[in-house]
């Protein structure tokens, strides 16, 4: 921009005005209504959607664990272990497998799912005989 | 269009003879020959120890046959386990030094298996059991992430673009060389940080 007077620069507020509000109506392409159309209506969603799509990247991490331990004890039911029970079983015999290979295993090989919960069996078991001993 | 043409079948009562027919001729055969066509896994068979069968000895039967077929491996890559086989393509989010066309030997091994048996590591296996080769095809960025925290009537409001580097790898081949419990001496931990 070329400004002819030191006046002139102080009052320029950025890019043009119809440039400005093209970048936010292009981010609300899809909102619902006149939220899309009418700009102090678009910003306001605008502002909204982009705070929301920040917080939820934290939140989808969260949900993604969630639904592998769902899968990982899903997997578990037909081999009568509970899933703090596997988990403990796998890592006391050092098996550091995480929870999303652990429910691909569940969902795609589960040749492989049974045999590691009979190690975790196993562990189980062994703990199970040291008390009775004590005892 | 389909139902269009069976009405127009349905008009002669010959043609409908005809198309029970085939509808009888297609219905699901229970016969033995039907049931070898379909290919179901066998449950599993767990070996007993005392029976003087040794499951190593058959897996290093199977290694040196070329029998175990098609592997599947879990690797540990950049802080990450990934689930592979042979032609798979991953992405790796975050820097890494390696470049396109740079062929790779994956060596945090945590779990081989195959059709008829799985090799897990406690942690990893041990070096040179698993042969893993990968080749970097590409090297970009991801998409642009908006990091944009407000506080409404705070005056509070703060935009950042981020943009994290990626790395594409395919998996060219999964490998046994060596028979299991063979390099006893040679631990995987003594190399390897974690």
């Amino acid at each position: 921009m070329v400004f002819l007077t030191a006046l002139r620069l102080t009052r320029a507020r950025g890019p043009d005005e119809w440039w400005r509000k093209r970048k936010v109506f292009k981010l609300a392409a899809f909102f619902y209504g006149r939220r899309r159309n009418c700009y102090s209506l678009a910003i306001r969603s605008l502002h909204r959607a982009l705070v929301y799509a920040t917080k939820s990247r934290a939140l989808k991490k969260m949900d993604l664990i969630e639904l592998w331990k769902q899968r990982i004890s899903g997997g578990l039911e037909s081999h009568g272990l509970e899933y703090w029970q596997f988990m403990d079983g796998l890592h006391k015999s050092n098996i550091q497998l995480n929870r999303k290979v652990l429910a691909d295993l569940a969902a795609f090989e589960p040749a492989t799912f049974e045999s590691l919960s009979k190690i975790a069996l196993d562990v189980k078991e062994a703990e199970n005989d040291e008390n009775s001993n004590k005892n | 269009m389909f139902l269009n043409k069976l009405i127009n079948i349905a008009r002669y009562p010959n043609n409908v003879n005809q198309l029970s027919n085939l509808f009888q001729r297609c219905l699901i055969s229970s016969t033995p020959a039907a049931h070898n066509k379909l290919t179901v896994n066998k449950p599993l068979e767990f070996v007993d120890l005392k029976e003087g069968k040794d499951p190593v000895q058959n897996v290093n039967k199977k290694i040196q046959n070329s029998e175990a077929g098609r592997l599947f491996a879990v690797v540990q890559l950049c802080g990450k386990q990934f689930k592979i086989t042979q032609g798979d393509v991953i992405m790796l989010e975050g820097f890494w030094e390696p470049t396109n066309g740079d062929q790779l030997r994956l060596e945090k091994v945590l779990l081989c298996g195959s059709q008829d048996f799985t090799l897990v590591g406690r942690p990893i296996l041990q070096k040179g059991l698993v042969d893993i080769q990968a080749t970097i095809i590409e090297k970009s960025l991801s998409h642009t992430r908006t990091h944009f925290k407000y506080k409404k009537r705070k005056q509070y409001r703060r935009i950042n673009f981020q943009r994290s580097p990626t790395t594409v790898l395919r998996i060219n081949s999964i490998e046994i060389n060596n028979s299991v419990d063979q390099n006893e001496a040679q631990k995987p931990s003594d190399n390897v940080f974690f």
